[in-house]
């Protein structure tokens, strides 16, 4: 199917919406992520309780991917994303923007590696892993996280691992596979691609 | 504060924070993070918001210390024989939790001196920010106060049909999402009926002039940010 490359304002703010929705669901998870925090501050396992939601930065990324199925797309709605965060007066500062663009840049070599041609849970899982992969590397430098212990550092991963493989993957896919049932995305490229099998098995 | 211009001030801020994680030194992130906090009481930032806002960051900053005196790069559990190491290991927590307060004191200063809309608006006009994305964030950012009514409207609908959901529901998402795109398409048409397509070159409505202080800001911030980290002992 011919796909636009260019960038229309729909789907720009599309992108941008989809970083509002998931700043509002991160906003209320956040307080839950800050209460486990406390809980865990006294075993200095306070790392992980954040850990455990990670992949919910990385849903808008991979859900604006499996909608619009442009390259490039993930990428942009974890910059806008960010940008939404920044707006909302993140207390990152403006430093969040460069997290959205290092997230980013993981979730869209995830479906760079299938050359823009796969949607799916695999795709999309590997997305929010590739983008918490990316972030933790940064986080060595900008976190010092190499003051830690390399087994501890380990095990943050292997769970951030988890929560994308949760939130960026399994949730995201079944949220979309659920939204375009109901019929709105008929005119996005998924609609279309859905459209187009529909009348295939017709013939 | 609040009159520099949002991205140079935001660029100059994004410097200052990169430099400092060159540095070990909880001294040097406090004083950063004492800085940032008379700068915001300077620009009149309310004490009751500075203090509710530090509130989650006092609790990650604790945490954070917790987990780098536990488990400092190269050191096993505590005993009597690591017993000398609990200095380096105080130390290292405090590196890292005084890091997070730093931190947010910079992110702070930029959140609560600037108007946002500017910032997007200066992005554009100064950094070239493409017209079409300036357009987008700011309709997003339009739409977000009407997040929470139309939250509360998802879990109303799944309780007429009797159904119960927790608040934080995954089964919420699908209803928020389906709004997200009419909503999407609603704003897009309304706008490019306007005329806020890309390629169109448009005026900007309020056109902002770079004085010397939003320039002379990232460069001097970034390089007083460097003499410290140059010049200050660990």
């Amino acid at each position: 199917m011919e796909q636009s490359r260019g960038w229309k304002l729909r789907d720009v703010i599309m992108m941008a919406i989809l970083g509002v929705v998931f700043a509002a669901v991160y906003l209320g998870v956040f307080y839950v992520g800050l209460a486990i925090q406390g809980a865990l501050a006294p075993f200095g396992l306070a790392n992980f309780s954040f850990e455990t939601i990670y992949g919910v930065w990385f849903m808008a990324a991979t859900i604006a991917a499996y909608i619009l199925r442009k390259p490039g797309a993930a990428l942009i709605t974890e910059l806008l994303a960010a940008a939404i965060e920044l707006l909302m007066g993140n207390s990152g500062g403006v430093v969040v923007l460069l997290t959205g663009l290092i997230q980013g840049l993981g979730c869209e070599l995830a479906f760079a590696l299938f050359r823009y041609r796969r949607y799916d849970l695999l795709s999309m899982a590997l997305s929010g892993m590739l983008g918490g992969l990316f972030i933790f590397c940064y986080e060595l430098y900008y976190l010092q996280y190499y003051l830690l212990a390399p087994t501890v550092l380990l095990a943050q991963l292997a769970v951030r691992f988890v929560s994308a493989f949760v939130f960026a993957g399994l949730l995201s896919k079944l949220a979309c596979d659920g939204l375009a049932k109901t019929g709105v995305l008929k005119s996005y490229a998924v609609g279309a691609l859905q459209q187009a099998d529909l009348l295939a098995d017709e013939d | 504060m609040r009159s520099i211009d949002p991205a140079c001030k935001a660029v100059g801020l994004l410097l200052c924070t990169l430099l400092l994680c060159l540095r070990h030194s909880p001294a040097l992130n406090l004083a950063v993070f004492a800085l940032c906090a008379i700068g915001l009481l300077t620009a009149r930032v309310p004490l009751r918001k500075l203090a509710l806002s530090m509130l989650p960051i006092l609790v990650a900053a604790v945490g954070t210390f917790f987990t780098g005196y536990y488990f400092a790069a190269g050191s096993g559990s505590v005993n009597a024989q690591t017993l000398n190491l609990l200095g380096s290991r105080v130390y290292n927590g405090l590196v890292l939790s005084s890091r997070v307060v730093a931190f947010a004191g910079l992110g702070f200063l930029l959140a609560y001196t600037t108007d946002k809309v500017r910032l997007v608006q200066s992005l554009q006009q100064h950094f070239r920010l493409p017209a079409v994305f300036c357009y987008g964030l700011l309709a997003a950012w339009g739409i977000f106060p009407n997040m929470a009514a139309e939250y509360r409207k998802a879990r109303a609908a799944f309780a007429a049909r009797g159904v119960r959901v927790s608040a934080l529901s995954p089964a919420l998402l699908r209803p928020l999402l389906v709004k997200t795109v009419r909503w999407s398409e609603a704003l897009a048409v309304a706008m490019e009926s306007k005329g806020f397509t890309a390629g169109r070159p448009r005026k900007p409505y309020r056109p902002l002039v770079l004085r010397p202080v939003d320039v002379l800001f990232p460069i001097l911030s970034t390089a007083a940010m460097l003499a410290a980290v140059l010049l200050v002992p660990v």
